[in-house]
């Protein structure tokens, strides 16, 4: 199944067998738990693996879960102030599919957004007043105008970007980058998720579970949710009453069993179990250190705004973000919800913006002043876009959106890509792409290009069939324009 | 793609050596070249028409583009016999890297010498293509010749043994007892044995000890409930709908009929088929509508804006998926938008498939609900055992109606005794207060000859000196009272001792209704108003008077029944009797003959029941016997003014059993099954596999299977029951191997095709061929016996043996292929907890009933849940009966599956899964070091060695390990043991305080008898022991 892995772990087993038949004992053991077990798990990946020099060496993807609206954000479209209320043209939507909550409506009058925009930086790209603090970093961002999907509904298109397929049963993007590249923290997870809280309405999609899943990948390379409440990591605490001396007093026991059944019974499993035994017990440190925010300076706190300090946050999550990457965590996905606006934007946008706004660009700002943002990919963006057409009730005060997979805006800053670039444009109704379409799996793809992975080639034996996260069925494209 | 040691080289490296003097070993098609033939020339000459390259085809010697087939200006790709001519070698061996096959720019990897050599040697072998083997109807080899005639103890042995006599391999001795009893109870019941069970099997030293084994635990209740455990991951089993909202789904009355199913060992082929089609069965039951679940347990939406028709289909994509890998093990999913590149599975075969599961009854979208339409209503153990109870009594109550009525001794006065308006009376209060009633003051009821009673048996009697009363409330039904209506109330004074007033109060929410005779001592309410009314004075002492007050007049309306009486007096002794209201007049009957005339034609017919208004228009000389006693008793019994009031309150209690035999029926839990349209929905080819882009031009598909298989049976109907006979044919290649195969797998780790999910030409070959045939045929000669074939795998030498591994052998065969050991690997997630609740005395062994939900950590669902789904917030079951129950009765929420079983590997149950993967890995160990219900099994364990052991720590160390290890510790294990012990008992000693917060940790309270120091000690040793890789493993 995961041949290479499957290789390493039979040299590796060979190997120990060699030790094991010489008698290695329970005290030989015991030095073989600092370094030498180490090397018995080695940190996985696959061989030949990066495929080239990789400009960046983790990623970071801010998950905007619920599709935030484009034209109130990035994709500033001037024509429409003065179409407000007029009917978007025929000849605009060419019969196109609609979801059925607006498949319904008589007409599709035009909902300009209510949002002044700017232009920004050097690179002078358009940002909404709502975004005042990302619109500082914009000449370290490659903003794409022109994603596109397929799917129209939350669940199937928010599987689809995360995995490559609409229904369940793939492996995520997290979970390959841990299979193809192993991880470079023996004491993290290669992985690792956070869900955030969000000010907007609370009625918000759901996620799953299978967004940050292995799908048809081993197990282990699912992601690992980092908790706001309790553990961060599930069960990592001793129970109470049990302190770390009665864990490694148990731990030591338990070792030198293990190592006793393994010499009567022989099997590698056992051994692999001892590290596995051992690796529980430093996450049972590392993970705390990681999480401990209180040896960051005033100055660093107060770059992510207030909420930093609130558990569960968006921005406490940028933060944790940072460390991770400080730490060699592979891959860190946020997954920020409440950005549905069907109804009543204008109540909720605000809202939302000031979640992530100044998290954001806080991250940016963060990892490149510890020289970090060379080589780590910070991602942002949600699983579709909004229609310029109104949802609902339309007045010059308030409109809503519905979902619209035909454009929608991403960003990237860091390793790997050019700052300051604005990559692709939609018509004058943020509606169709005008020009460089860029379908999700090209900016899956995309990603993985940054990381040193060619797309096509890292893949996985699912029943005579060769999976892989971008460009099964159609090819997909690295998006070279926004590269550095 | 790259296997590191794909199962063929393992073979071909394992085939004696051709000499260099004898005739070239004959090619194995199936074993050598197949798997050549489909890694690199059949994604381009395969059964993919699109993708077919030059109208060449390589997975067929014949057809119009087949290899042995003459070109049209060329002669065949390969000439059997001729490798020399044969274009086909020439393309594989040329140098010209533009006429080189593969092409070498296109693929990863070319030919090997080797790989070369053997298809030149096919070719002059005359190039035989065998269809895939797994296509082939299996057919029973005979058993082969081995080395060690008294090893094996079945036909199984003789397979494996053979093999490993070629390979100069010998098996491994027979497992200790101890190891053997703990692993045969952990695979047939997924519970380890108890250490009595450990020390009967040990000691038995008869010659079938073992085989009484084997039978004891397949006559488990526990086998059932394991062996389902495995299938509800085929079936893609769960309590949640799985997309979008995710809501609760009902359909663990599924799950509950495939345990009861294992366990009565339903054959196998009913197994299937009630599955697949128990609703198109004759006069299905109840259980075989509740087994077509299975094709309505797959994930389902209702998100806003969905498109019904994409949903539709793409529930019916997922039946035939499944249906694809647990019956046939072949990989469907391909062949929804083109044709298999590498199976003979065309787009269209997928639809024909599709035609058969096309037809559901009802809506694409789950509603958001638990039951989305077609479901069956289901009564739990406890319900049916409800219902039971009440339709007893009702049987009790109807057999007094009848004893009664027959008693009655009626004449009738002839039809021409008029009938009366007479005042209808309620009896409300006779000597019993009304259902439901709470009672205050202390009522005595007494009986004659010593007291006066005026109706029925008893009169309530009340002395008192001063104001006195006996009163009840919350009467249900309340009383409702008509604005015309008259209360009254029989009342008797004793001329002996009379009061100086008596009072009677109604409730109908306040007290503020009040009626008195005679003096005016008691204080409540507004004298002359309803609240106080003053009737007149006392009646005459010494005899029964009926007392009679006005509704209007203390202010009682229909808009608010009374639901309570007090009986009031100040001094005296008074007897209360029968009181009620009176209605207004209604015609009373006293003849039977006026009454049927009367019903048959201007009664109110519709009062009376159908069949005894139908009795009554007949002639008296038309109507038979039984109609004329229906008649009668039900004259008596309702209508005659005289003896319908003495049926009242049976008929009163017939009317509660029937309300509450209403109430639990609508109680019954309801389970997702399957009904057919009517009228079938047609199925269209889909083009790309999209769901609006069905060729209509085409037409309607006709059901069918693949072409590739046997055909489908003439006198079959073309429906889901055609389908399962066809699956069933005893000629079927498949199901049968497929069944097997994952049986095997269950029990010794691995399947002899490894890939259990795939038989086609992507998937492994047999490691036993032979094996696998034999197993297929003889399960189908058994009558598909599920227990026989179970019986027949843990009863073989080849289980038996020892899983100890040697270095030599495991450099040899490091996977167990060749099974010269005895299978190892780690316990199923499910199997791990329930092991830690058995082993500790908490498990309650419960079958069936809804999910339960033991702890698992906060927030868990609420961190991905959709805010408006009812499942958005775990909230944590109580009690043993929900908390300690097996880990199958878990509720599992799809999007978030209990963390303690997709820690370990359990899948998410959003797809049919038939084969988990074992990993290893540090957040296991924090579970089961950690998870607060594992803590809790170890205090457990730890209470039963302080309470059950002597009182050594050597005694109590040993207990606790052979409870959890199914053996008593070598003298190493003890020795670790107790050296953590004193550790530990050393670091509470010094922290008190510790050792109660550890010894808290759970449900229930530690037991106070015991030290807390020691039991926290002790309560480490046991996590020890429940973490030790011997517990977690299956060995």
């Amino acid at each position: 199944m995961d041949p290479a892995a499957e290789y390493i772990q039979q040299m590796t087993r060979r190997h120990f067998f060699r030790q094991g038949s010489l008698g290695l004992g329970v005290p030989a053991l015991a030095s073989l738990m600092g370094n030498s077990v180490q090397a018995a798990t080695p940190t996985g990946g696959l061989p030949g693996l990066p495929h080239f020099a990789p400009k960046a060496k983790r990623a970071i993807w801010l998950f905007m879960a619920g599709a935030p609206a484009q034209m109130d954000m990035f994709d500033y479209k001037p024509k429409m102030a003065a179409m407000f209320d007029k009917d978007l043209p025929e000849s605009v939507r060419m019969g196109q599919r609609l979801t059925t909550m607006t498949s319904g409506q008589k007409r599709f009058p035009l909902a300009p957004s209510i949002y002044k925009f700017k232009q920004h930086g050097k690179s002078g790209a358009h940002v909404s007043e709502l975004l005042p603090h990302l619109a500082t970093t914009v000449d370290d961002m490659a903003i794409i105008k022109t994603m596109y999907t397929e799917a129209i509904n939350h669940d199937p298109a928010i599987t689809f970007i995360t995995t490559g397929r609409q229904l369940p049963g793939w492996a995520s993007m997290g979970g390959w980058l841990g299979y193809g590249l192993g991880t470079a923290n023996q004491d993290l997870p290669a992985f690792v998720v956070m869900t955030s809280t969000w000010t907007g309405r609370k009625q918000a999609q759901a996620l799953f579970n299978r967004l940050w899943g292995a799908g048809f990948l081993p197990s282990k390379y699912q992601g690992i949710a980092l908790r706001s409440k309790g553990d961060p990591v599930l069960f990592l605490s001793n129970p109470p009453g049990v302190n770390s001396k009665n864990r490694r007093n148990m731990l030591d026991a338990l070792a030198k069993m293990n190592a006793h059944q393994f010499e009567v019974a022989g099997d590698p499993e056992t051994r692999a179990r001892i590290a596995q035994y051992e690796m529980a017990f430093r996450m049972q440190t590392s993970v705390p250190e990681l999480t401990d925010l209180s040896k960051e300076p005033k100055h660093v706190l107060d770059m992510y705004g207030p909420d930093v300090k609130k558990p569960g946050t968006f921005s406490q999550h940028c933060l944790l973000a940072r460390r991770m990457a400080e730490r060699g965590v592979r891959f860190v996905q946020v997954f920020h919800r409440g950005w549905d606006q069907h109804n009543n934007l204008p109540k909720d946008l605000p809202n939302q913006c000031r979640d992530i706004d100044q998290a954001a660009a806080a991250l940016i700002k963060d990892l490149k002043q510890r020289d970090l943002l060379k080589d780590t990919l910070v991602i942002w963006g949600g699983e579709f876009g909004r229609t310029i057409y109104c949802q609902g009730k339309l007045t010059r005060t308030t409109y809503g959106r519905d979902h619209h997979p035909r454009c929608f805006t991403f960003w990237m800053a860091g390793g790997g890509v050019k700052g300051g670039v604005v990559h692709g444009e939609t018509d004058d109704f943020s509606y169709n792409i005008a020009t460089d379409p860029v379908h999700i799996r090209d900016l899956n793809a995309t990603v993985l290009h940054c990381l040193g992975i060619n797309h096509k080639k890292l893949t996985f034996d699912v029943q005579g069939v060769n999976l892989r996260l971008a460009g099964f069925g159609v090819e997909a494209n690295v998006v070279k324009p926004i590269l550095a | 793609m790259k296997r590191t040691l794909p199962l063929f080289a393992l073979l071909i490296a394992l085939q004696p050596m051709p000499t260099q003097a004898a005739s070239p070993e004959k090619v194995d098609f199936q074993l050598q070249i197949r798997p050549i033939l489909t890694e690199y020339c059949l994604n381009c000459h395969g059964p993919n028409e699109k993708k077919r390259k030059g109208k060449l085809r390589l997975d067929t010697a014949d057809g119009p583009e087949g290899a042995f087939t003459k070109r049209k200006d060329d002669p065949a790709v390969i000439i059997p016999g001729n490798p020399d001519d044969s274009e086909f070698y020439y393309r594989i061996t040329v140098d010209d890297p533009d006429e080189l096959m593969p092409p070498p720019e296109k693929s990863k990897k070319m030919l090997t010498k080797e790989q070369i050599e053997l298809l030149r040697r096919w070719i002059e072998q005359g190039a035989a293509f065998e269809k895939h083997w797994a296509f082939m109807t299996p057919k029973q080899p005979a058993l082969p010749k081995v080395s060690k005639a008294d090893w094996p103890r079945n036909e199984i042995d003789r397979f494996i043994l053979a093999r490993l006599d070629k390979e100069g391999l010998t098996p491994s001795p027979e497992a200790d007892r101890r190891t053997l009893i703990r692993r045969v109870t952990l695979d047939l019941t997924g519970l380890p044995p108890t250490p009595e069970q450990v020390d009967a099997f040990v000691n038995d030293k008869s010659a079938n000890a073992y085989e009484k084994l084997v039978d004891r635990l397949l006559n488990s209740s526990r086998y059932g409930e394991h062996m389902g455990r495995y299938w509800l991951d085929v079936a893609r089993y769960a309590d949640t709908h799985g997309l979008h909202l995710d809501n609760y789904r009902e359909i663990w009355p599924y799950r509950d009929w495939v345990i009861k199913a294992f366990n009565a060992n339903l054959p196998f082929d009913r197994f299937v088929t009630d599955q697949m089609a128990g609703d198109l069965l004759p006069k299905p039951t109840l259980d075989q509508l509740v087994a077509t679940g299975f094709n309505r347990s797959h994930i389902t939406t209702n998100e806003g804006g969905s498109i019904a028709e994409e949903v539709r289909v793409r529930n019916v994509v997922d039946r035939v998926n499944t249906t694809g890998t647990v019956f046939l093990a072949l990989t469907f999913e391909c062949s929804r938008c083109h044709d298999h590149k590498y199976d003979p599975i065309s787009q269209k075969e997928f639809y024909q498939l599709f035609a058969f599961f096309n037809s559901l009854d009802g809506n694409a979208m789950d509603g958001n609900r638990k039951d989305p339409a077609p479901v069956a209503s289901v009564a739990s153990p406890e319900q049916k055992k409800q219902l039971a109870d009440i339709e007893q009594q009702l049987a009790g109550v109807r057999k007094k109606i009848s004893a009664d009525l027959a008693k009655v001794s009626y004449t009738d006065p002839g039809p021409d005794a008029k009938p009366a308006r007479e005042p209808v009376e309620t009896v409300w209060i006779n000597d019993a207060v009304p259902q439901g009633a709470r009672e205050e003051g202390t009522w005595q009821w007494v009986g004659g000859p010593d007291n006066p009673v005026f109706a029925g048996m008893l009169a309530a009697k009340r002395t008192a000196k001063g104001m006195s009363q006996h009163v009840f409330t919350g009467a249900a039904p309340a009383l409702t009272v008509e604005g015309n209506d008259t209360l009254f109330a029989h009342v008797y004074l004793d001329p002996k001792n009379p009061p100086k007033q008596i009072m009677l109060q109604w409730n109908d929410g306040t007290w503020e209704h009040r009626a008195y005779w005679g003096g005016n001592h008691i204080n409540w309410g507004k004298n002359g108003t309803p609240s106080r009314r003053h009737m007149g004075k006392l009646p005459e002492t010494g005899k029964w008077v009926r007392l009679e007050v006005p509704a209007s007049q203390v202010g009682l309306s229909k808009k608010k029944p009374i639901n309570g009486w007090a009986f009031t007096q100040f001094d005296g002794t008074v007897y209360w009797d029968k009181a009620g209201t009176v209605g207004k007049p209604e015609i009373r009957f006293r003849s039977l003959l006026a009454w049927t005339n009367y019903l048959s034609r201007k009664g109110n017919q519709k009062a009376a029941p159908p069949n005894v208004v139908k009795a009554a228009k007949l002639r008296p000389t038309k109507r038979n016997a039984a109609q004329k006693k229906l008649l009668r008793e039900h004259f008596l019994q309702h209508i005659h003014a005289d003896t319908s009031p003495r049926f009242k309150p049976l008929q009163d209690q017939v009317a509660k059993l029937e309300d509450q035999a209403k109430k639990t029926r609508s109680g019954f839990v309801t389970t997702l099954i399957w009904k057919e349209l009517a009228k079938p929905r047609p199925a269209y080819f889909l083009k790309r596999g999209q769901y609006d882009l069905p060729d209509k031009e085409a037409g309607p598909l006709t059901r069918d299977v693949l072409q590739a298989l046997p055909a489908f049976p003439k006198d079959s109907p073309r429906n889901r029951l055609g389908l399962a006979q066809w699956l069933l044919d005893p000629d079927h290649p498949l199901t049968s191997r497929v069944t097997v195969n994952r049986f095997w797998q269950q029990v010794f780790g691995m399947g002899i095709v490894k890939t259990t999910e795939n038989f086609g030409g992507q998937g492994e070959l047999p490691s036993h061929p032979g094996l696998m045939d034999w197993l297929a045929v003889q399960f189908i000669d058994d009558g598909w016996d599920v227990k026989k074939l179970v019986k027949r795998l843990v009863t073989s030498a080849t289980y038996r043996q020892s899983s100890r591994i040697t270095p030599a052998l495991f450099e040899r065969d490091p996977e167990n292929r060749l099974f010269a050991r005895g299978p190892r690997f780690r316990l199923d997630a499910e199997v791990l907890r329930d092991q830690a609740l058995a082993v500790s005395g908490l498990l309650v062994e419960k079958i069936g009933g809804p999910g339960v939900k033991p702890p698992q950590p906060d927030g868990l669902w609420f961190a991905v849940g959709y805010s408006g789904s009812n499942t958005v917030r775990f909230k944590q079951d109580t009690g043993p009966d929900k908390v300690y129950r097996r880990s199958l009765y878990t509720f599992w929420k799809r999007t978030s599956p209990p963390p303690q079983m997709n820690t370990f590997d359990a899948p998410s149950r959003e797809e049919c899964s038939v084969r988990r993967e074992r990993t290893n890995t540090p957040l296991q160990a924090l579970l089961l070091m950690n998870d607060p219900q594992y803590v809790e099994a170890a205090r457990h364990l730890a209470q039963l060695a302080m309470t059950k052991a002597s009182r050594s720590p050597e005694s109590r160390a040993a207990y606790i390990f052979e409870r959890a290890a199914a053996r008593a510790p070598d003298k190493d294990d003890l020795a670790n043991l107790l050296s953590a012990y004193r550790v530990q008992l050393a670091s509470y000693k010094a922290a008190p305080e510790d050792a109660e917060k550890l010894i808290a940790v759970g449900e229930s309270k530690p037991n106070p008898a015991l030290d807390a120091t020691e039991l926290a000690a002790w309560t480490m040793v046991a996590n020890l022991v429940l973490n030790l890789d011997e517990v977690i493993t299956r060995k």
